[in-house]
C-alpha cells in the first residue's frame, strides 16, 4: 500500500499523526498475536478467529488490551460473519463505537484499517469502486496504468476487508453498487479490454459496513442488500460501573493532553454518567419514566462532557470541575440548539435531582439555573 | 470417615449426572440434600411419581411478616436425582437445610437460586477472562459443554473461588452452620460406611470446614429464629434405625415461632414459572433446553432448537427460508468452534439463529446476553427463541400426594359459608356475613377456580352498587383448578393475595389492568400485599402515561383509602403506594404537556383536583407538599401550558401555600390570550373557594368580562360556562348576590339564574345582534364603535 508523501503539504517537523491507524497504535499487539496464533486461519485472515477475538476483547495471559466495551458474544458473531460470505453491518446510536469496532476488525482480520469508505449523501460510485487519471486517461486510453482504484476495488484485488462508514447515509441507487462483489464476489470493470474486465475477489476480502438508527435509518436499504449482511446492533454500554470506568480514563487522558494535572472528580463523573443514562434511556435508576432527549447522549458524548467539565473548573478556577460547570456544559451538550430538549433536562434537574443523596446531586440541583434562561 | 460433598449448581444437567453416578458408584448410608429439614418426615411424597416439573411450595405468616417460597424440582435437578438415585441406592434420604419459612430465607423466594448472584465480583473476574457475556454462558462454557472428565476437579475451583472472595451474608452464615449439623451427625451414625451430600456449590467450602470442626453435636445453632427453646421441638425427622439410639445427634428441625401459620406441600409446577424468577431469586435459565440436553445430549439440544425455533416461527407466518438454516447452522458450529466447544452450547445456536434471522436493527439487546427476564421490545424471532428455550412442560401430581392444604381451607370454608351448594346467591354487601360470602367466591374468582360466576354486582371502585348475586354449581375441574392454586398459599386468602400481586406484576404499566387488579384486591378483602410489592405497584403506577387516567385512578384510590371501610380498604398501604406514585407522576406529566392554544379538558383538570386531595388527606403517606408547590408554580408561570393546566395549577399553588397575595394581575394575565375561561376553569375545579371568599377575584373578574368586546365573549362564553359548572347552585346564587352587590343593582340572584330560554338561544342572539350592529355600522347607519 502507497502512503503518500504530499512534499508541498506536509512538514517532516510538525508533530505525530494526531491518530494513526488501530494497526499502527496496536502493532506491537498484532505481533504479539501473530507469533503466538497456531489456531487455523481462514483464507486470506492476517489473524485467526481466536486471535482475531483476543486483540478486541483483550487476553491478560499475551498482555493484549480490552479495546472495545461491550458483550463479547457480539465479536464472536461479527468474526464468524466476516469469515461467511455475508458481508456484517454494525447499526446502532450514534456514539456507541460502531466505527472503532469496524477499524479493530479490520486491523484484526486483514492488518489494515484503511480501505475505508466515508458514506455520504455526495458519494459516488467513482468514491466506492474507481475512477481515472485522466491524463493518463486521454493520453494512453483505459489501461491499468490510467485506472485509480477506490477503497472497494482495492480491498476486492488485495482480499482485504473494506470498511464502508455510514452506509445508510449514500443515496440508495449508490448502495447497491456492493450487491454483486457481496454476492458474487466480483467487480466489472467494462472499460478494460480482455481479463482485466473482470476483477474477482481474493480471500480474505469482506465489508464491514456501519449505519446509525438515528439518522436516516437503515430503512433506506434495499431488501436485496440487506440479505446480503449480517446485523449486528452495538448497544450503549449496559452497566453504570464500565461506563464509569471508561468515561473516567478517557476523560482523564483527554484532560491531561489539554495540560490539565487535576484528575477529573469522582462524584462528579458519577453524577454525570447517571445523568446521560437516565435521559438516554428515559428511566431514572429508581424506575421513573421520563422523556428521553431527542439528541444523542452516548459514551463518547459523555467523554467530551466529562473533558469540557474539567478545562472549565481548571482554567478558569483552577480546581478539577464541579456540578455546577456541568449543568453549564450539559445546556450545549444535550440541549443544544433544541428548546424542547433545554425544557426536559430543566424539569430533570428539578425533579430527578432532590430525592437522590449525596453532595453533587444536591449541588447539581442547584446549579440548575446555571442553563440559558434559567 | 467417607464423607463426600458435592458442590452443585441447582438446575444444572452436568452436575445431576455427576450426583447420580456419584451415589451409584459410593452407595451411601446417607443422602444429604440441601433441601427443607421439615419435610424429612414426608419425604416419601417426592418419590410417589410425579409428572415432573414439581415443587415444595412453603408459606409462612406470623404478625410481622408473610412469605411465600418454592423448591422447584426438575427431571435434570441435582437434588431430585440425589433423591431417586439415593432411594435407588437404599441410602437415607434427608433434607439438611433450614426450613424455608426461616428467617434465613425472608428475601428469597426461590430456594434453588444461584448463590453466587449476590457476591458477583469473583464471577465478573471469571467472566471477563473467559470473554463471555454472562454468568449463564460461563457456566455453559466452563461445565455444561465439556465431558465427564475433571468435572469435580473443575466445580471446585470454580465454587472455591467463587467462595473465596466473598465472605458469607448472615443467611447463607446461619444455614452453613445447620447443615454441617446434619453432615456431622450423618457422618456419626455411618459408621464406615460412605455419606454423600448434594448442596449449591457456593455452600461446599464452608461445609467441609464446619463438618471437620469437632463442634458438639447439639450445640446451640447461630441465627437461629426459634431456637429450640422457644417452642416446641419438632421430632427429628423420619426415625431410622442408626439414630434410635440418641447418640448420634440430629440437629433439631426449626420449630415456627408459637403464633406463627405456614406449611410445606407439593405442588405442580412449570418450566415457565422456573424460568420466571428474576434478580437474586433466578436460577439456570431456559429449562426446557437443558431438559434436551439432559435426556439427549447437546448435540440432539442444539438440533431441537433450530427446529423448534424455525417451526414456531413459520408457525407464526414469519418466513424462514432453507438458506437462513444453513447460515444459522453454519453460524453456531462457527461460533461453537472459535468458543472452543465440541458441540454448539445454548449461546452459540441462539448467537447463529439471531444472526441469520435478524436483519434489521434491534431495539434492545439479545436477552441471553444479559442476564434476566425478557424486556418488551424484543424482535419476534427473539421472543419465539426465548419461548422454545423455556418450554410449557407443566409437572403433575401423582393422585396419592396429600392435597395442597388450600383445598381443605377452601372446601371448609364454603361449606362453613354456606356456599358449597349449587344454586344461587344474592349476597347484601353491607351485611357482615355476606360480605364474607363475597370476599370467598372473588377470591375463588382471582384463583381462576371454576364453578362461580357472578352475574350482577359492582363493576368499579366508584359503582354505588351494593348487591351482587353469584351463581355456584358444580364443575369437574374445580378439584384440579384448587390444586393449582394451591402454589399460591394454604388458605383462599393468602393465595388470592399472591396471585393479585403476581397480577400487578404482569400489568407493568398498563394502567386498566393496575386497576383491575386493585379493584380485585377491594373485592376479596386483600388490603395488605406481602413484600415488595406496594414499591413495584407504586413503579407501574409511576410509569403510566395517560394524564386523564392517572387522574381517574388517583381520584378512586385516594377515595378508597380515606373513606370505604365498607370494603375494607381505608387506610391499605397497598392503595397509599398507588396515591404516591400516582401523584407523583401526574405532577411529572403535567409537568411536560404544551399547547397553550389547548381547549379545556375537564379529565384533565381533575387530574389536577386529585392531586389536590392527594396533597391534603395523603400526607402522612409520603405525598410530598413541597415539590408539588413548585411544580404547580411553575406550570401556573408556564406560557407554553394549555391555559386549563395553569389556572388549575394556579389554584392549586394557591390552595396549598394558603398564599393569599391578591390573585388580579394573574387573573388579568389569563384574559390576555383569549383563554380566560379555560383558564378559569381550572382555577374554579381546583380552587373556587378563591372567588366566594371576601375580596376574592369577583370584581376583577366581573371588570374584566365586562371589557370583553362582544365577539371575544361570544368566543369566551362556551368555556366560561363551563367554568361555572364547577360551583354548586347554591354557590352560583351566592355569586350572584355578590354581583348584584357590586353594581350596586336590587334584585333576586335565584332569577338571574333562571333562564327561560336555552342558553345557545341567548348566544346565538347575541351573535345576531352584533352582526346586525356591524353591517349597520359599515352601512354608516349607525356610529361605528371606534366613535363612540
Amino acid at each position: 500500500m502507497s502512503r503518500a508523501v504530499f512534499s508541498g503539504v506536509s512538514d517532516p517537523s510538525a508533530g505525530r499523526a494526531q491518530r494513526p491507524p488501530a494497526e499502527v497504535r496496536h502493532a506491537d499487539e498484532l505481533a504479539r498475536l501473530r507469533g503466538a496464533d497456531d489456531a487455523p486461519r481462514p483464507p486470506g485472515w492476517a489473524l485467526s478467529l481466536r486471535a482475531a477475538r483476543a486483540f478486541i476483547v483483550g487476553d491478560g495471559a499475551l498482555g493484549i488490551s480490552r479495546k472495545f466495551v461491550g458483550d463479547p458474544s457480539l465479536i464472536d458473531r461479527a468474526l464468524v460473519s466476516l469469515a461467511t460470505s455475508r458481508g456484517l453491518l454494525l447499526v446502532g446510536e450514534p456514539g456507541t463505537a460502531k466505527s472503532l469496532l469496524s477499524e479493530l476488525l479490520a486491523a484484526a482480520v486483514s492488518g489494515d484499517s484503511t480501505l475505508t469508505v466515508q458514506g455520504g449523501a455526495a458519494t459516488t460510485e467513482d468514491q466506492i469502486k474507481y475512477s481515472w487519471n485522466y491524463a493518463l486517461l486521454v493520453a494512453e486510453g483505459p489501461t491499468e496504468r490510467s485506472l485509480v482504484p477506490a477503497p472497494l476495488l482495492r480491498g476486492m484485488a488485495q482480499g482485504r476487508t473494506v470498511r464502508f462508514e455510514e452506509i445508510t447515509r449514500c443515496p440508495l441507487e449508490v448502495q447497491d453498487c456492493l450487491l454483486s462483489p457481496l454476492s458474487d464476489r466480483v467487480m466489472a470493470v467494462p472499460e478494460l479490454p480482455g481479463d482485466a474486465g473482470m476483477v474477482f475477489a481474493r480471500d480474505g476480502f469482506n465489508i464491514i459496513a456501519t449505519a446509525n438508527t438515528r439518522d436516516r435509518g437503515v430503512n433506506d436499504m434495499s431488501s436485496a442488500l440487506k440479505r446480503r449482511f449480517n446485523f449486528e446492533t452495538v448497544f450503549p454500554i449496559a452497566d453504570l460501573d464500565t461506563e464509569l470506568a471508561l468515561v473516567e480514563s478517557e476523560a482523564t487522558e483527554l484532560l491531561r493532553r489539554s495540560g490539565v494535572t487535576a484528575p477529573p472528580r469522582r462524584d462528579v463523573l458519577e453524577v454525570l454518567v447517571t445523568t446521560f443514562r437516565e435521559l438516554r434511556t428515559g428511566r431514572t435508576s429508581r424506575g421513573d419514566e421520563m422523556e428521553r432527549l431527542s439528541s444523542v447522549m452516548s459514551t463518547a458524548e459523555a467523554v467530551s462532557v466529562a473533558h469540557a467539565v474539567g478545562l472549565r473548573g481548571w482554567f478558569l478556577r483552577g480546581t478539577a470541575g464541579d456540578a455546577a460547570d456541568l449543568v453549564s456544559c450539559l445546556a450545549g451538550t444535550a440541549a443544544k440548539d433544541s428548546p424542547e430538549d433545554l425544557a426536559k433536562l430543566r424539569r430533570y434537574l428539578e425533579q430527578h435531582t432532590a430525592w437522590r443523596g449525596g453532595e453533587q446531586w444536591r449541588a447539581l440541583r442547584d446549579a440548575r439555573r446555571e442553563l440559558p434562561g434559567g | 470417615m467417607s464423607l463426600t460433598v458435592l458442590g452443585v449448581r441447582h438446575h444444572s444437567p452436568a452436575c445431576a449426572r455427576l450426583v447420580g453416578e456419584t451415589i451409584a458408584a459410593l452407595r451411601p448410608a446417607f443422602v444429604l440434600i440441601e433441601g427443607p429439614a421439615d419435610m424429612n418426615h414426608r419425604i416419601g411424597e417426592l418419590l410417589l411419581g410425579h409428572e415432573l416439573p414439581v415443587a415444595i411450595f412453603t408459606s409462612y405468616a406470623d404478625d410481622h411478616r408473610r412469605h411465600g417460597s418454592w423448591a422447584p424440582f426438575c427431571a435434570y435437578s441435582p437434588e431430585w436425582v440425589a433423591l431417586t438415585a439415593g432411594h435407588a441406592a437404599g441410602a437415607e434420604l434427608r433434607f439438611i437445610d433450614l426450613p424455608a419459612w426461616h428467617e434465613a430465607f425472608a428475601d428469597r423466594s426461590n430456594r434453588y437460586a444461584d448463590a453466587e448472584q449476590r457476591y458477583a465480583e469473583a464471577v465478573e473476574r471469571l467472566r471477563t477472562a473467559f470473554g463471555v457475556d454472562n454468568t449463564d454462558a460461563l457456566w455453559d462454557h466452563l461445565v455444561e459443554m465439556e465431558p465427564g472428565e475433571g468435572l469435580t476437579e473443575r466445580l471446585t475451583a470454580y465454587f472455591d473461588l467463587i467462595r473465596g472472595e466473598a465472605a458469607a451474608g448472615p443467611s447463607d452464615t446461619a444455614r452453613e452452620a445447620y447443615m454441617a449439623g446434619w453432615l456431622r451427625a450423618a457422618v456419626r451414625a455411618a459408621g464406615d460406611r460412605p455419606v454423600v451430600a448434594v448442596v449449591g456449590g457456593f455452600h461446599r467450602p464452608a461445609l467441609l470446614r464446619l463438618a471437620a470442626d469437632p463442634a458438639p453435636a447439639g450445640s446451640a445453632t447461630p441465627g437461629l429464629a426459634a431456637p429450640a427453646a422457644s417452642g416446641p421441638v419438632a421430632p427429628p425427622s423420619a426415625p431410622a434405625a442408626s439414630d434410635a439410639s440418641g447418640a448420634v445427634g440430629w440437629p433439631a428441625v426449626p420449630a415456627p415461632p408459637a403464633g406463627a401459620s405456614g406449611g410445606s406441600y407439593l405442588v405442580p409446577y412449570s418450566f415457565r414459572r422456573l424460568d420466571a424468577f428474576a434478580g437474586y431469586q433466578s436460577g439456570m435459565p431456559s429449562p426446557e433446553y437443558y431438559q434436551r440436553l439432559w435426556a439427549d445430549g447437546p448435540a440432539e439440544a442444539a438440533r431441537y432448537l433450530v427446529t423448534a425455533v424455525a417451526g414456531r416461527l413459520r408457525g407464526r407466518g414469519q418466513p424462514v427460508s432453507t438458506a437462513d438454516l444453513i447460515a444459522a447452522r453454519t453460524s453456531a458450529e462457527a461460533l461453537a468452534l472459535l468458543r472452543g466447544h465440541r458441540h454448539p452450547a445454548r449461546v452459540d445456536v441462539l448467537d447463529g439463529l439471531a444472526a441469520a434471522l435478524i436483519n434489521e436493527a434491534l431495539d434492545v439487546p439479545l436477552p441471553w446476553s444479559v442476564r434476566g427476564t425478557i424486556t418488551a421490545g424484543q424482535h419476534p424471532a427473539v421472543v419465539e427463541m426465548t419461548a422454545a428455550l423455556s418450554g410449557d412442560r407443566v409437572g403433575r401430581l401423582h393422585p396419592g400426594t396429600p392435597l395442597p392444604p388450600l383445598v381443605h381451607a377452601a372446601t371448609a370454608e364454603l361449606e362453613r359459608l354456606g356456599l358449597d351448594r349449587d344454586g344461587e346467591h344474592r349476597l347484601d354487601l353491607l351485611e357482615p356475613a355476606d360480605r364474607e360470602r363475597s370476599r370467598a367466591l372473588h377470591r375463588l374468582r382471582v384463583l381462576d377456580v371454576p364453578g362461580h360466576v357472578r352475574t350482577a354486582g359492582p363493576a368499579t371502585g366508584a359503582d354505588p352498587v351494593l348487591t351482587e348475586t353469584w351463581t355456584v354449581r358444580t364443575d369437574a375441574n374445580r378439584l384440579v383448578a384448587l390444586i393449582e392454586a394451591g402454589g399460591y398459599g394454604p388458605t383462599l386468602g393468602s393465595a388470592a393475595t399472591a396471585r393479585i400481586g403476581e397480577r400487578v406484576d404482569e400489568a407493568g404499566n398498563r394502567l386498566g389492568q393496575l386497576a383491575d387488579a386493585l379493584f380485585d384486591a377491594a373485592l376479596c378483602g386483600v388490603t395488605e400485599l406481602a413484600g415488595d410489592l406496594p414499591a413495584r405497584l407504586e413503579r407501574g403506577v409511576a410509569a403510566g402515561t395517560d394524564l386523564a387516567e392517572l387522574g381517574r385512578v388517583l381520584a378512586v384510590t385516594l377515595a378508597l383509602w380515606r373513606h370505604d371501610r365498607l370494603l375494607g380498604t381505608a387506610g391499605s398501604d397497598l392503595l397509599a403506594a398507588v396515591v404516591v406514585g400516582a401523584t407523583r407522576r401526574i405532577l411529572w406529566l403535567a409537568e411536560g404537556w404544551h399547547g397553550a392554544a389547548l381547549p379545556a379538558d375537564p379529565h384533565r383538570i381533575r387530574a389536577v383536583v386529585a392531586v389536590r386531595d392527594a396533597v391534603r388527606h395523603a400526607g402522612v403517606v409520603g405525598v410530598e407538599r413541597t415539590p408539588a408547590v413548585a411544580v404547580a408554580e411553575r406550570i401556573a408561570a408556564d406560557r407554553a401550558a394549555p391555559p386549563d393546566l395553569r389556572g388549575a395549577f394556579f389554584g392549586l399553588a394557591r390552595d396549598l401555600t394558603g398564599d393569599d397575595a391578591d390573585p388580579a394581575p394573574a387573573v388579568r394575565g389569563a384574559f390576555l390570550g383569549g383563554t380566560a375561561g379555560d383558564w378559569l376553569a381550572g382555577l374554579f375545579a381546583v380552587a373556587r373557594e378563591s372567588v366566594l371568599e371576601p375580596g376574592g377575584i369577583l370584581a376583577v373578574l366581573d371588570e374584566l368580562v365586562r371589557g370583553l368586546g362582544a365577539e371575544d365573549f361570544l368566543v369566551a362564553l362556551p368555556a366560561l360556562r363551563q367554568a361555572f359548572e364547577f360551583f354548586p347552585p347554591r354557590e352560583r346564587e351566592t355569586i350572584a348576590d355578590r354581583l348584584l352587590e357590586l353594581r350596586g343593582l336590587r334584585g333576586s340572584a335565584r332569577d338571574l339564574l333562571r333562564t327561560t330560554v336555552p342558553p345557545g338561544l341567548v348566544a346565538a342572539g347575541l351573535a345576531l345582534d352584533e352582526a346586525v350592529e356591524q353591517r349597520l355600522t359599515r352601512a354608516g347607519l349607525i356610529p361605528g364603535v371606534c366613535g363612540d
